[in-house]
């Protein structure tokens, strides 16, 4: 019953919040120099205003605000302005296809890999395993992706041929694109984890499970994992979120038709439908992640009661 | 031992020596402060001290090294435009025929300004609001989530360009915009731990003992965070640096002829099938950058956490 | 505690094997013949636009320009063709009606062409409604420009479709290029069935619209690919060589350098990082984008009102070292404002403006330190203000804004600041006079000195620097109206000297790109107005 409740309550906030987002947006957008025209810069000044005035670019904002409002709450995103009349909803989707398919992989190798060196490097606290963890950490988080995913293009793709160096296709294709973007995945996880894992490690109710007589993989993965856990879910939702919705840098370099580019092209081209179609994607994933996180925080650890079900 | 030495026992034997109020509060050993204590551990972490080390040396480098041979940033000389290292070009010259050293060291000075900027308005904010968020729960903590849900929701580049565009690209306002939604991840950090603290027997012995809420988060909550937070700043930095190199990427980086370790790691990397030096030594500082900051935060961690203490 | 030592080492070494790893040169594979008559060809965005009444950018044009036929198209020399003309059309004496034969040709779903198409695709653009980004490329017809305003009415246009295979063309005032005009995209024919069958999804895939051109639009990925393949339909099918041409969409530059290598592509654009690289490979070539660079001076403001001080602008720019140095194009240097491939329309076919009209660009940094001295003391200043120099933020951008702000600063001693912004900001200062210098470019309309010249007469919107001169708008104006052509070369090109002269503006580089193409791909015809290129009489030179 509080379950529900506290569900229902937090939709309710995922909604205000939403709205606050898009009102932001929305105006801020509308502060951006220039207009949505392509030919902007050649255009007579008199046709310009005409042009908008048919798009109904030139009503007050709070009319245009008013009529965007209407048509989201009918689940319309309305056209592209720089892609002549297609549907904003329809490119997000057709683009997020390739970009979630390209950091689902990335994620879960990233995690995988993560885990597993965060683990091992808190295990052997010190040892080779815990160097080579901490490497990958840093070079995940020191390489510029634009400089990684530019060397893996160059030397797998070009240099030794293994994989193809750019284009979208074939599985072949995701390769090396889902490799550079799990870098940071790998370093993010890896490093949470151990540092938790060493901590928790030292905890009084790891020696009593040992005292217990519990094995060591029950120890490990019963109760140290689950508590270092916690930190890492924290990081590892909204990360999940910013990776699947894809990266500029590498979609530009291994020329992937996803909606990574979208969140800058857009801007600089003031496609406003576009603008807010990203925007509200991009919240509405994040909000429904956080929510899921703190759900899952409840089941990782039972001391944390849910915030808004205890008052 | 034996009856008889019990027996002999007499009350003259025993010395009445008052009782001295004080001595029962003297610590065994000699009381170490919690900061006193944490440098003398970092000390003798040399992982740390490394760290600690090339950053000064870059530092060093940053602030001196443009004063090493007779060039500046921003002189053109077509005629050794990218020529590998020679003479006093240390570095080689780039595009320009600018002389590849001077910025470097340039670039770095900016790139740690804006790192150092922005990773601190992250702390200040980010600690604060996490940890009130975290400790005080209720509606505070509604409010505060709700603002930091919609600062994390909205893909801050709108509100990066924005910003970029009503203040030029200049060291603060870069720092400033990098921040704006830098702090959540941070905030989150601190709330996700003082959750799982605050529930612990110390805080509540410490509350049963009259301890003030300020009291209790600055002295036993955020110090035992200090771990999650200082790793969160040995992220913080390189992430500043990055989206700064990102910024560069979009073209909105820092105002040419000006170059940050970013803006030239990006320029670089579009020679890198042809002068691959002009990628090499700005990377490498970088690279060196990141790693010493990683040395320290780890060095930093196991010295500030109280749970690490032997 | 030498463990710690260890970390460091193996991330230094890591990180620095990685690096040298990079350093290694250059090779790639090579596939040089081809036993198929198939191109692979790269473009760097998505057509956003296929409507031809509505589309402004390169791709769609070039897209267009070989799936669809306008009655004239351009040759190997950029001279129009007969296309969807039948004939070369009657002319009245006074230059103003045009009567034009459509050819027999079909649409690729069977149907013929017409004169009616035609009239529809233009009358539609003009639609306000249509909200054309592009319909003042029409204005040259009679009543187009005040229909398109919403002033006049659809039946004063001076199109009409005299039958089915006749269109009459009225012009508001005599120009000696219309027929590069209607070459145009904007200019190309529509069907009004299948506009009106598709409403707001006509040209959004490629079975929302049809083609007369020599090829079909057969696939489109969007953001991914699209690919064309021979019109079976077209009218001159026998000379169409190639099959299937194939696009990929690629944004970056280095990916496009390493597909090529690969073999995945037959062609690339070059930037000039990689000028160095392709420097010794014959199977480079230049391609002129047609567009004329220049810096605009801020003629708003007191200290650049100073003609001494433009002057001394004007000739304190290496122009050479700099196409030479940073752009290493091919670029040529300016001297003047019109680039080099507009033709001596009206005056000799054959001929281009650049030919009969010389200005070389002027390097005296000596000269230019004294007039700037002169200029401040006409001024009563003892120091010039900071000067702020305004561009995009595109990398190439950077570089050119990088190396004027350099030259000012040695030659004249001048105090720049660069603000370099995003292209609508930039368009959105430069149009409000924030700025001192600005660097633009402007891409012909047309091909006549016209599309060039007409941008600094006073009240010129895109005259951004407000430069003002009553004989140069004179000039202008009179050969606007003017029927005798070679009277009003001429005036042109007094108007541009006038424009040198005053240093209204400094002319900086006449843009070249470079590019590589696989030796196997011959007759490719590109050109630097109208379609980027086409490739109806293209062909792959078959291997053994």
């Amino acid at each position: 019953m509080d379950m529900i409740k506290y569900t229902l309550t937090r939709l309710g906030y995922m909604i205000v919040t939403l709205w606050i987002i898009v009102t932001a947006t929305f105006f801020l957008m509308h502060s951006l120099p220039g207009t949505p025209l392509q030919n902007e810069e050649k255009l007579p000044p008199l046709i310009r205003d005409q042009i908008m005035e048919t798009y109904g670019l030139n009503d007050p904002l709070p009319v245009q605000y008013m009529n965007f409002l209407g048509r989201l709450v009918q689940g319309d995103l309305g056209k592209s302005l720089t892609y002549d009349g297609r549907s904003v909803t329809e490119m997000l989707l057709e683009g997020f296809q390739a970009s979630s398919f390209i950091g689902m992989q990335a994620l879960v190798f990233g995690v995988v890999v993560g885990l597993f060196l965060g683990v091992a490097a808190a295990l052997r606290h010190g040892g080779l395993l815990d160097n080579i963890a901490t490497i990958v950490a840093v070079a995940g988080v020191s390489i510029p992706s634009f400089v990684m995913a530019g060397l893996l293009s160059y030397w797998v793709g070009v240099k030794w041929q293994l994989l193809p160096t750019a284009l979208w296709g074939t599985y072949e294709h995701t390769i090396l694109p889902s490799l550079s973007l799990s870098f940071f995945v790998i370093a993010q996880m890896s490093r949470y984890i151990r540092t938790e894992m060493v901590e928790v490690l030292d905890q009084d109710y790891m020696k009593t499970a040992k005292a217990k007589g519990l094995g060591r993989q029950a120890i490990i993965f019963r109760h140290a994992l689950r508590n270092a856990l916690i930190p890492a879910v924290t990081v590892l939702g909204p990360l999940a979120v910013n990776i699947i919705t894809g990266s500029l840098v590498v979609e530009t370099i291994f020329a992937i038709p996803g909606i990574g580019e979208f969140f800058v092209q857009s801007i600089q081209v003031n496609d406003y439908t576009l603008i807010m179609g990203v925007t509200i994607f991009y919240a509405v994933l994040i909000l429904v992640t956080i929510f899921v996180v703190d759900i899952l925080y409840g089941i990782i650890d039972p001391r944390i009661r849910l915030a808004g079900a205890r008052e | 031992m034996s009856e008889k030495n019990m027996k002999s026992l007499t009350p003259e034997m025993f010395e009445f020596v008052g009782m001295n109020e004080s001595a029962g509060e003297e610590m065994a050993r000699e009381r170490v402060g919690f900061w006193k204590d944490a440098v003398r551990r970092f000390r003798t972490n040399w992982g740390a001290m490394i760290g600690l080390f090339i950053i000064l040396i870059i530092g060093f480098f940053a602030f001196a090294g443009p004063l090493m041979n007779g060039y500046d940033y921003e002189s053109q000389n077509i005629a050794i435009q990218n020529m590998e290292p020679f003479e006093d070009h240390y570095f080689g010259t780039d595009s320009f025929g600018r002389d590849l050293w001077q910025r470097t060291w340039n670039g770095a000075q900016v790139s740690l300004q804006i790192a150092f900027l922005a990773a601190l308005f992250d702390l200040l904010i980010g600690v604060t609001v996490g940890s009130v968020s975290g400790y005080f729960g209720g509606r505070v903590d509604m409010v505060l989530q709700r603002i930091v849900e919609i600062l994390y929701s909205i893909p801050n580049l709108i509100i990066i360009i924005l910003m970029l565009l009503i203040f030029e690209p200049g060291i603060i306002p870069i720092a400033l915009a990098l921040s704006i939604t830098g702090w959540v991840p941070m905030a989150r950090v601190v709330r996700a731990q003082i959750l799982k603290l605050k529930s612990q027997e110390y805080v509540l012995a410490a509350r049963t003992l009259g301890a003030g809420h300020r009291h209790i988060l600055t002295r036993h909550l955020i110090p035992n965070v200090m771990g999650p937070i200082i790793i969160a700043v040995t992220f913080a930095i390189p992430s500043a640096i990055f989206f700064e190199a990102f910024l560069s990427f979009i073209g909105l980086g820092i105002r040419p002829p000006l170059a940050s370790l970013g803006s030239l790691v990006f320029d670089g990397s579009k020679f890198l099938q042809i002068y691959p030096y002009q990628l090499f030594y700005p990377a490498t500082v970088l690279c060196l950058i990141m790693l010493a900051f990683n040395l320290l935060g780890d060095g930093l961690r196991d010295a500030l956490d109280p749970r690490m203490r032997k | 505690m030498a463990r710690r030592f260890r970390i460091s080492t193996l991330v230094s070494l890591l990180l620095i094997a990685v690096m040298v790893l990079s350093a290694c040169s250059f090779g790639g594979g090579d596939t040089e013949t081809k036993n198929s008559q198939v191109l692979n060809l790269a473009e760097i965005q998505e057509p956003p636009k296929l409507d031809s009444a509505k589309t402004t950018d390169v791709v769609s044009s070039m897209i267009l320009g070989n799936v669809m036929e306008g009655l004239y198209r351009l040759d190997k020399d950029s001279k129009p063709v007969l296309g969807m003309a039948a004939k070369e059309p009657e002319v009245s004496a006074d230059q103003l009606t045009w009567t034009f034969t459509v050819r027999d040709a079909k649409w690729s779903d069977g149907k013929p062409v017409t004169a009616h198409d035609f009239e529809f695709a233009w009358k539609r653009a003009l639609n306000p409604e249509t909200a054309s980004e592009y319909a003042y490329i029409l204005y040259p017809i009679k009543g187009a420009e005040s229909y398109n305003t919403g002033k006049g009415s659809v039946d004063d246009v001076g199109v009409r479709a005299l039958d089915d295979k006749t269109l009459q063309v009225v012009l508001e005032r005599p120009i000696p290029y219309f027929k590069d005009l209607l070459c145009f995209s904007t200019y190309l024919p529509q069907r009004q069935d299948i506009v009106e069958k598709y409403g707001d999804k006509y040209s959004l895939e490629v079975d929302t619209m049809v083609y007369n051109g020599p090829f079909i639009f057969t696939d489109w990925k969007h953001n991914q690919s699209f690919q064309v393949k021979k019109n079976p339909s077209y009218w001159d099918k026998d000379t169409v060589k190639l099959e299937e041409v194939n696009w990929q969409i690629v944004k970056d530059n280095t990916t496009l350098v390493n597909l090529y290598n690969t073999g995945k592509l037959d062609f690339t654009k070059l930037t000039s990082e990689f000028i160095d690289a392709f420097k010794d490979d014959p199977n480079t070539f230049a391609i002129y984008d047609g567009s004329s660079w220049y810096l605009e001076m801020n003629q708003t403001k007191d200290f650049f009102k100073n003609r001494k001080i433009r002057q001394a602008i004007q000739l304190a720019i290496d122009r050479d070292t700099f196409v030479k140095g940073i752009l290493k194009n091919g670029s040529i240097p300016a001297g003047g404002l019109v680039p080099p491939f507009i033709k001596a329309s009206g005056v000799d076919e054959n001929k281009k403006y650049r030919d009969l009209v010389k200005l070389e660009p002027e390097f005296d940094p000596a000269k230019a330190k004294q007039l700037w001295q002169e200029g401040l003391k006409e001024l009563g200043l003892t120091k010039a203000p900071t000067i702020e120099l305004l561009g995009d933020d595109t990398t190439g951008a950077k570089a050119n804004l990088q190396f004027i702000k350099e030259q000012l600063r040695v030659n004249l001693g001048a105090d720049v600041q660069i603000t370099s912004v995003p292209f609508k900001e930039r368009l959105e200062r430069g149009k409000t006079q924030r700025f001192d210098l600005l660097v633009s470019g402007w891409s012909p309309d047309y091909n006549d000195a016209m599309t060039f010249l007409d941008l600094f007469t006073t009240d010129n919107a895109f005259n951004r620097g407000k430069y003002s001169n009553p004989e140069y708008d004179q000039l202008i104006r009179k050969s606007k109206e003017n029927a005798d052509f070679k009277e009003r070369f001429q005036d042109l090109k007094k108007a541009e000297e006038v424009l040198i002269d005053d240093a209204a503006i400094v002319p900086l580089y006449f843009r070249t790109e470079m590019a590589v193409k696989k030796p196997f791909i011959k007759d490719w015809y590109w050109s630097a107005i109208g379609p980027e290129y086409t490739l109806k009489w293209t062909y792959v030179e078959t291997g053994k």
